[in-house]
């Protein structure tokens, strides 16, 4: 008994910092190649006359998209399993062909909604395209292998009862939404626009015209990657292992506290404390930061 | 009068003639639901419940979708049905671990998973706002948040319809997780309890050896009767929503009619493909 709850927390734990680094990858991946609601600039840019190299693959909100991924990547693992391969090569494997289905997704995706944009004077740039394919398909790589991962120690050693293709869309979705919630502020509001003032939401009327110069030559998506890679990737990854890690240490240690009550239990006090963290947040900001105008003067 | 010729129902208002039609329509899947496996009724009546809790906890989650992205609106920047699925999903991965607990037990733990995954979500959502960006929440629908009173107006910069998730739609971002998990266990555990009841008399097999199924089966159609409900939801909010305090909030109902009458035909497919024995 004892045993077992000490290798459930060590599960645990991994899980959560495998989740961490899943997030991370997500988010950086997505970022590079605009994938989240940020594609609606990338797209709009040339339309209002702002020619640009940014990359743009998404075919769908990242969501689904990893649903897929990770479902497909936790699929053909699964498959391996069943064969008696081993664990790590099945998912390694498994984690691989997810890669390359999503590298064909971002090369459809790039050619057709840049070629759309040929009508306003927007180039589909083959450099672009091969020199982002394979950094995003190896940041997808990571976000794939360690959420499958995490998938197949849920189902092998916590002995969750879904099969691993299942487990890998729930937290494909989950993973998605995480990172898709955490990270798109960033890349889309901080980098995109950072030509705009800090400490206010983009102008409506500034939309489409986002920064198309880097420091020396012209911006890539790789610069983005680079950008989101210092607190958006981290943020997102930070997001989803405490996603993981506390859902799965308030099922594993206090599951069985007042059959199945502890948890529950444990579940909302830990939520509570999140309001609470969050309150302390929002009046940090109101009083740190001010308002932008006078109470009086305001109306809506 | 065709299609063309009717007026343009106003936003909110529930379309009397649709609705009825929707739900005679339920009524009819339930009725042959009844006669043909009246074993299944009650978990049919359980799938549209949570079908139906979903559709109305989709209202609660506040997504500023592609405007959000760009702190040009409140709310969390991504699909309505895609993070309501998040959350509903991390909240049926609870349920369905503690399923041999009772329904009641592992719905409550699947609405604490989802209410879980959403509080991560939106603090995280407001530290990337505040300490990444230098903005503060602030409200474009509402001049003081329901439940602190904080004034949002002056709290909105120039040229935008607010920012952030003011305290109400972290409420409700939390809230709308906790029905969305608890619908989405709920449907599980449902179709669970069918998919127990009649696999073994198919496979002429133990109810152990149908285990591994019955489960990814009621898993699989779970998790598709979920993004029905959410994407029915978010056809309904058109958008973006703020959360419970937005006037979009009150369409709330048309959703529930929707919900009931999607979720009665998804429960009777799902439910129909082990009680008809074609015996081919």
């Amino acid at each position: 008994m004892v045993e077992n709850i000490v290798l459930g927390i060590g599960i645990t734990a991994l899980a959560g910092a495998l989740a961490a680094v899943a997030g991370a990858a997500e988010d950086t991946e997505s970022d590079i190649g605009s994938q989240g609601d940020p594609n609606s600039q990338v797209q709009l840019a040339p339309q209002m006359g702002f020619i640009h190299r940014i990359f743009n693959k998404a075919v769908s909100g990242e969501p689904p998209a990893y649903g897929l991924w990770c479902a497909l990547g936790a699929g053909i693992a699964w498959v391996f399993l069943i064969k008696d391969v081993n664990p790590v090569l099945a998912l390694i494997l498994g984690a691989t062909i997810a890669t390359f289905v999503q590298g064909v997704y971002a090369t459809s995706g790039y050619l057709g909604r840049t070629a759309s944009l040929a009508k306003f004077g927007q180039p589909v740039y083959i450099d672009i395209l091969k020199s982002m394919l394979s950094v995003t398909m190896a940041h997808a790589f990571v976000a794939v292998f360690t959420t499958i991962t995490i998938c197949y120690l849920m189902n092998a050693v916590l002995g969750h009862p879904f099969p691993l293709p299942l487990l890998g869309i729930v937290w494909g979705i989950a993973l998605g939404a995480a990172g898709s919630a955490t990270g798109n502020p960033f890349y889309g509001k901080e980098r995109q626009y950072q030509n705009q003032q800090f400490g206010a939401g983009v102008p409506i009327s500034a939309s489409g015209n986002i920064v198309r110069y880097a420091e020396a030559g012209q911006r890539n998506s790789l610069d983005n990657g680079w950008f989101s890679s210092k607190l958006g990737g981290p943020a997102s990854g930070i997001c989803f292992g405490l996603i993981v890690f506390l859902e799965l240490w308030r099922t594993v240690l206090f599951e069985h506290i007042a059959a199945g009550w502890g948890a529950i239990i444990v579940g909302f006090a830990i939520i509570l404390v999140f309001v609470v963290i969050d309150r302390w947040i929002e009046t940090y900001a109101r009083k740190t930061y001010g308002p932008y105008a006078a109470p009086e003067e305001a109306n809506l | 009068m065709s299609a063309l010729g009717a007026k343009p129902a106003a936003a909110g208002d529930i379309d009397p003639i649709s609705s009825v039609i929707g739900i005679v329509l339920a009524v009819v899947f339930v009725a042959i639901v009844a006669v043909l496996a009246p074993v299944a009724l009650m978990p049919l009546l359980g799938i549209i419940l949570g079908g139906v809790l979903i559709g109305f906890g989709v209202h609660f989650v506040p997504v500023g979708g592609a405007p959000a992205a760009m702190g040009q609106a409140p709310g969390i920047a991504t699909g309505v049905a895609m993070l309501a699925a998040g959350a509903g999903l991390a909240g049926l991965f609870g349920g369905a671990w503690a399923a041999e607990l009772g329904v009641v037990v592992a719905t409550v733990t699947g609405a604490v998973g989802g209410g879980l995954l959403m509080a991560i979500t939106c603090m995280m959502v407001n530290i990337i706002y505040v300490f990444g960006m230098g903005i503060p929440s602030a409200s474009g629908k509402v001049a003081k948040d329901p439940i602190t009173g904080d004034t949002q107006p002056e709290f909105k910069s120039q040229g935008t319809e607010g920012h952030g998730l003011p305290f109400i739609s972290f409420v409700g971002g939390v809230v709308g997780g906790l029905f969305g998990g608890a619908g989405g266990t709920l449907i599980y555990l449902m179709l669970l309890e069918v998919y127990e009841h009649y696999l073994p008399g198919i496979f002429d097999a133990t109810a152990a050896q149908i285990m591994p199924v019955a489960v990814s089966l009621a898993g699989i159609f779970a998790i598709g009767m979920f993004l029905v409900n959410a994407v029915l939801a978010a056809y309904n909010i058109t958008g973006t929503i703020e959360g419970p305090h937005d006037p979009k909030f009150k369409r709330f109902p048309r959703a529930i009619i929707a919900s009931l009458v999607a979720s009665a035909l998804c429960g009777l497919v799902a439910i129909m493909i082990v009680v008809v024995n074609l015996n081919i």
